[in-house]
């Protein structure tokens, strides 16, 4: 990708273009890792009280069995995996990140932590792209501020598009691995 | 729904003390274990951020958009919206403002607006979260991660403005 860009960014004779990009994409690295921060932190200190009391225990043994039809090499990632959709699924983003990358964690110990993405791994980047959300709040709210009559009008077509790439996304993923094996 | 999870995180808390669990202990433990990913996390995510950026500033994102514009139009989509989804998946924020300046210029409620927001809506800055995740988990070759996210992705704005033709009579 760096490459195809930096001969791209030649052709266009605009090569300083080039270097402020890079620079800026690595700095956005550290603003991201920044803002993912403290919800990180607080997240994973209440996740590990809810270990202590033994109810990621509970959940995960809830989540196992319907979550396993889609990923059947599961593990430990069940619990993570089934807080990250639900969190995602009421709108928190900020909490389902945190989620998320506990359940990737889980899964690539599953997969002998190699560099390589198993099935799961796929699966739930794939899930992850297809955003099943509740209240899209962000969208509502920069309608409301465009002046809508109806901001809210967008709701149920979202939901029901979401549910649709949820779907396409399970299906993809099932083809490839019918594919590459 | 703003009550939930501070409820939630109450009743926790609550559980885990009627449980004989030290919370104060246990959130410190948790999120010391948290810091070592932050950091592991930064490297990965310095150099496939650094790669989006210098994908984006090429120039190739804005010729896919044309083409992209011309078969949107074909199959009935707006062709105002093209650089809007191609932009969707490299940044959350930036979708944001460029959605509002679509509602902006051709009304909120216009179906132009309303494509515009369910294509935002139901898709993920898939981008930055397979960046991630990715780097979290030590992954350097994702496999089929990708595409099958992508294909999802465009499913679901095909689908949303299929949606939007049913339920709104436009």
């Amino acid at each position: 990708m760096i490459c195809s860009g930096i001969v791209l960014g030649a052709i266009r004779g605009d090569p300083a273009s080039v270097l402020s990009a890079l620079t800026d994409g690595a700095d956005n690295s550290m603003k991201l890792i920044l803002s993912l921060c403290g919800s990180y932190l607080l997240w994973m200190g209440l996740i590990n009280v809810a270990n202590r009391a033994g109810l990621t225990e509970k959940l995960a043994k809830l989540m196992r069995r319907p979550l396993s039809l889609l990923m059947p090499n599961i593990g430990e990632a069940a619990a993570p995996i089934a807080l990250n959709l639900s969190a995602n699924f009421i709108g928190l983003a900020n909490a389902a990140t945190p989620f998320g990358i506990e359940a990737m964690k889980q899964l690539s110990v599953q997969n002998g932590r190699k560099t390589t993405a198993s099935k799961e791994i796929c699966m739930f980047l794939a899930l992850n792209a297809s955003a099943v959300e509740l209240l899209p709040t962000s969208v509502i709210a920069v309608r409301a501020a465009c002046g809508s009559a109806d901001p809210y009008s967008i709701v149920l077509p979202t939901f029901i598009s979401s549910l649709f790439a949820a779907l396409a996304a399970v299906l993809t993923c099932k083809c490839f691995e019918e594919i590459k094996g | 729904m703003s009550y939930i999870v501070p409820f939630g995180i109450f009743l926790l808390l609550g559980y885990a003390a009627i449980k004989g669990v030290d919370c104060y202990d246990a959130f410190i433990e948790g999120a010391k274990e948290a810091l070592p990913t932050l950091i592991g996390l930064l490297p990965n995510l310095a150099a496939m951020l650094a790669a989006i950026a210098v994908f984006r500033c090429s120039g190739v994102d804005a010729q896919i958009a044309c083409l992209l514009a011309s078969i949107l139009e074909a199959i009935g989509i707006p062709k105002e919206i093209s650089s809007l989804i191609i932009l969707r998946p490299f940044s959350g924020s930036g979708a944001l403002a460029m959605l509002s300046d679509i509602l902006n210029r051709y009304g909120a409620d216009s179906f132009i607006g309303l494509s515009a927001s369910v294509a935002v809506g139901s898709t993920e800055t898939i981008f930055y979260t397979l960046s991630i995740y990715c780097g979290a988990a030590g992954v350097k070759n994702a496999r089929y991660a990708l595409p099958a996210a992508l294909i999802s992705g465009i499913v679901g704005i095909l689908c949303g403005i299929a949606a939007l033709r049913l339920v709104l009579p436009v």
